[in-house]
């Protein structure tokens, strides 16, 4: 029944066609080929070795893969590599800075606001965005609804948002002790 | 100073004390390698082509356009796939594997998602784009079985009765019969997908010529997997390492290989490169496992004062044309309860679906959901305080095995829950309690988990430089495993947690535990233990020997306190120890398994959830607002990481009893709804308040570290404390779960 005529272990497709992008990653210029269909998660994850970004669906529907686009929480499984030229992306791997765990990651350590980790690097994505945005309360029900894009299957969720809520404290807190070092 | 050589677990200082996980940076940072990212030089990609069709048979493949795709290396299917072995498939002897049909066997198609050809390419994103060319042609087949609920089943006479999956106490049917009060009742539960965020994944790699295999995989057990591939490829074990660093949970879907595991492995010995091979979540969702579909008939029959007389639980699950899963709704009824006549059965009736295997609290969380519902409904009947009906039946010994529990606090869990929830002030009216243009429900229910233990090795090693090592090969898949093995060795050296590096997911470290049933905690804790101790008593023999920091002193008079031995004088670290000798470490091996202490005990975790619901009638909204939880498991060896079990329990919970529902067409079987969006689980927004409290009483007959296990308790019990909720709140009795926004409209329409 089977065509044996179309299986050949040897046989190779036609050569990719590529195309160059040029953006910021972590603070860091790059510039990069990539298949004009790659999409930025698994360029990331493939292509860069940068497997903090994670893959929980491919279809925009868990949040896994959130990253910042130009300081902007966007799903990095809905974007197509090319479409980045130009811009600033930010991963979890460029959340610490120095060395030193952002204030998100030291709360969510703190806080136990994880429990296998997969969806993590996703929920502390959209955290640092939405404690930067103006647009979002700073109340438990406007974080939560804010966070609603990332889901945590082991239910992590409570201690989720007492580390946001304890991370916006701690940054509040660092800004006073800034301005506060700043007067003469 | 404490001597830890003798320490009894009694009064621990690190066991039982707040530990941030030691995993936790690596997962903070996104170096913690999970199975889909890692890469090996000239590694392949693997995307399985699944079928579309749930019933027929597989005509064609059209192959020529997804071979022509850039990058495509080879496709792979039935007629050229390397023909294997199956698996023995045997529990006993570690061999199981969750679908027992390899993949590519036949042409036959069993369910929809079934993979009919596996397209293997240079990048991910090439085998994805050629996958998605490759044209299969089927032959379409009329009477695909759907579920077990699409209306079709209704009998209970169908599927397979399993005899040996019964039991029967006393005389319940007469005593059914003659019950001054009667429930009989029947409840049906939604099939499941457990959804973990990660897919399934494989990573599998042929060094030597092919004659030895190393695989990474997203697994629950590793040991499990080897186990089966040595069979499936024919290879002696020590000849199959399976790795699982970091598992992005699994809640029982990867406790047991699948198919992908296979098709990666071949398809990477016949190409004679490393393959990677992630299921999209489509596949990972028809074939990667689900919990079956329930359907369970409860009789209850009691005395006018609340006294069961008779329990009969007869239930029907959901099982695959290709393996045979059995979810054993009934498995805690016996024990919850006491009543002297009782009967409970099992049936399994096969469709076309992707095997079911366990998910968290198998078969028990389908089961507690019936019983602890049909309890409810016996209060109701009996005008009786549902708490107070429950320490009515209170069962003061198993009523199965007639053993005495080895600690049972369901009694304390009960009124500690119901304090700090509030219960006293419910007003049992229905309908009665409103805030608004919300009416208010209060439910409860009781819940449990048997607590078991395995076999289990592990290895320990204390070194020159002052840090200790410690292997197991179990998992740790997102629990807390890590933390609780170091926190083991720091409780019985003295040193720092810091300074302790653990090892897991690997066949070649000692021999673990699966990472399920909530038996992890208590079968790797003891075999590390005895691990430590051992290698104590070699740091011992050396400092003692000649040459050593205490020649001539006794080994037994030596003490340990804070990685340091004594002889009461004076005292020297164990890198002191070991450089005055020039050993680099020495090591040490421990096993353990259960044993006597089952003959003389029975062993279950319990645990009461109280829930307040709101209702909006004029949308019919539901929300749950609070969740007051006790449970009693023994001791919570981190308490940080155990509370989060069970408020992830309870969360996992909400969505039973709300919101998750596989969706198979009744017209073909085929999977509606195999995406993240449209099968619903509780998000942000979906979380109420939750307070969880773990009563701390350590259940010392089970191990010497008193912790019985926490995964999957905090589950059971929600989905009859919701429905309780939703039955106070409108007096619509909602015994099929998910308790959707549908059936509110249409009772709502209705009533």
């Amino acid at each position: 029944m089977m065509d044996d005529s179309v299986h050949s272990p040897t046989r190779r497709g036609t050569p990719a066609p590529t195309l160059n992008v040029n953006f910021t990653l972590n603070q860091q210029p790059i510039s990069l080929e990539v298949a004009p269909n790659a999409v930025l998660l698994d360029v990331l994850r493939e292509q860069l070795g940068l497997g903090g970004t994670k893959k929980g669906c491919d279809h925009g529907q868990c949040g896994a893969c959130t990253v910042h686009v130009d300081g902007q929480a966007m799903n990095a499984c809905l974007r197509l590599a090319v479409m980045c030229e130009g811009q600033h992306v930010t991963t979890v791997e460029g959340l610490a800075r120095e060395g030193e765990l952002h204030p998100v990651q030291q709360s969510f350590l703190a806080c136990d606001a994880f429990q296998c980790g997969y969806c993590t690097p996703g929920q502390m994505m959209s955290a640092t965005a939405l404690l930067n945005d103006a647009r979002i309360g700073s109340d438990d029900a406007a974080v939560k609804e804010a966070m609603s894009g990332n889901i945590c299957r082991c239910g992590a969720y409570k201690n989720i948002l007492t580390a946001i809520q304890q991370a916006r404290a701690t940054l509040a807190d660092d800004a006073t002790r800034r301005a506060g070092e700043g007067t003469p | 100073m404490n001597d830890l050589t003798q320490s009894t677990l009694a009064q621990p200082k690190v066991v039982g004390q707040r530990t941030p996980r030691i995993d936790g940076e690596f997962k903070l940072t996104g170096r913690a390698g999970y199975t889909g990212e890692l890469s090996v030089e000239g590694m392949l990609y693997g995307y399985p082509v699944a079928a579309s069709i749930a019933h027929g048979t597989l005509e064609r493949l059209e192959l020529d356009e997804a071979l022509a795709m850039p990058g495509v290396v080879d496709i792979f299917h039935h007629a050229n796939f390397p023909r294997l072995h199956r698996s023995p498939n045997s529990m006993g002897h570690g061999d199981q594997v969750s679908e027992v049909r390899l993949p590519f066997e036949d042409e036959r198609i069993y369910y929809h998602g079934q993979y009919v050809a596996l397209v293997v390419a240079e990048s991910f994103a090439q085998a994805r784009a050629a996958a998605q060319r490759v044209v299969a042609r089927y032959r379409q087949e009329t009477g695909a079985i759907s579920s077990l609920l699409d209306g079709a089943h209704d009998s209970h006479t169908e599927g397979e009765l399993l005899e040996d999956s019964g039991t029967t106490r006393g005389d319940p049917e007469a005593a059914f019969a003659g019950a001054a009060v009667q429930i009989d009742a029947v409840y049906h539960i939604a099939a499941e997908s457990h959804l973990q965020m990660e897919m399934h994944a494989t990573l599998a790699e042929w060094r030597d010529d092919g004659s030895r295999l190393v695989v990474h995989e997203s697994s629950q057990g590793v040991f499990y997997q080897r186990n089966a591939m040595a069979r499936i490829f024919d290879l002696a074990q020590e000849n199959i390492e399976v790795i699982s660093h970091y598992i992005g949970s699994g809640f029982g879907n990867k406790l047991f290989m699948w198919p992908h595991a296979v098709a990666a492995a071949g398809a990477a010995r016949e190409l004679g490169r490393p393959l990677k091979l992630v299921l999209p979540r489509a596949q990972d969702m028809t074939g990667g496992g689900n919990r079956p579909a329930s359907r369970q008939r409860l009789r209850l029959g009691a005395d006018r004062d609340g006294r069961l007389n008779a329990v009969i639980h007869d239930s029907t699950t959901e099982t695959s044309l290709v393996d045979r899963y059995v979810d054993a709704c009934g498995s805690a009824t016996p024990s919850f309860y006491a009543c002297d006549n009782l009967a409970v059965s099992q049936r399994i009736l096969a469709l076309n679906h992707g095997t079911p295997c366990p998910m968290r609290a198998p078969g028990e969380v389908s089961g507690i959901f019936a019983l602890e519902t049909a309890m409810d409904e016996l209060a109701v009947a009996l005008a009786m305080d549902p708490v107070e009906l429950r320490l009515r039946n209170y069962a003061h010994e198993d009523p199965e095995s007639g053993l005495p529990w080895s600690s049972k606090q369901l009694d304390k869990c009960l009124h500690s829950a119901a304090e700090r929830f509030g219960w006293a002030q419910r007003d049992p009216g229905i309908g009665a309690m409103r805030d608004g243009d919300e009416i208010i429900g209060y439910g409860m229910a009781a819940c449990t988990w048997f607590a078991g233990r395995q076999p289990c090795q592990a290895r320990v090693e204390l070194r020159a430089d002052g840090t200790l090592f410690a292997a197991c090969g179990t998992q740790d898949i997102g629990t807390g495993t890590y933390t609780i093995v170091a926190q083991t060795v720091a409780e019985l050296t003295g040193v720092a947690v810091a300074d302790i590096e653990v090892k897991l997911g690997e066949t070649s470290l000692p021999t673990g535990p699966l990472s399920g049933g909530s038996m992890a905690t208590a079968t790797t804790l003891p075999a590390v233990a005895a691990a430590v101790r051992d290698a104590l008593s070699a740091l011992k023999e050396v400092a003692t020997g000649h040459g050593g920091v205490f020649a001539g002193v006794d080994a037994d008079s030596l003490t340990v306190a804070e990685g340091a031995l004594s002889d009461g004088e004076r005292s020297h670290s164990f890198a002191e120890v070991l450089e005055a000798m020039r050993l680099s470490s020495v090591n040490g091996q421990g096993s353990s398994a259960p044993g006597e202490e089952k003959k003389q005990y029975s062993f279950r975790s319990f645990g009461a959830h109280f829930v307040e619901v709101r209702v909006d009638p004029s949308i019919s909204r539901v929300r749950v607002a609070r969740v007051v939880s006790s449970m009693d498991i023994g001791r919570a060896i981190n308490p940080p990481t155990a509370r989060n079990q069970v408020e992830g329990g309870i969360v996992m919970g909400i969505g039973m009893g709300l919101f998750e529902k596989l969706d198979y067409d009744p017209r073909d079987a085929r999977l509606i709804n195999a995406n993240v969006a449209d099968y619903i689980v509780p998000v942000h927004a979906d979380i109420p308040e939750i307070d969880v409290e773990l009563l701390d009483y350590p259940d010392f007959k089970f191990n010497e570290f008193g912790a019985r296990g926490v995964g999957e308790i905090g589950l059971t019990g929600i989905a009859p404390a919701i429905s309780n909720a939703l039955y106070h709140a409108t007096g619509k009795r909602y015994r099929d779960l998910p308790v959707t926004i549908e059936a509110l409209l249409a009772d709502h329409a209705s009533g």
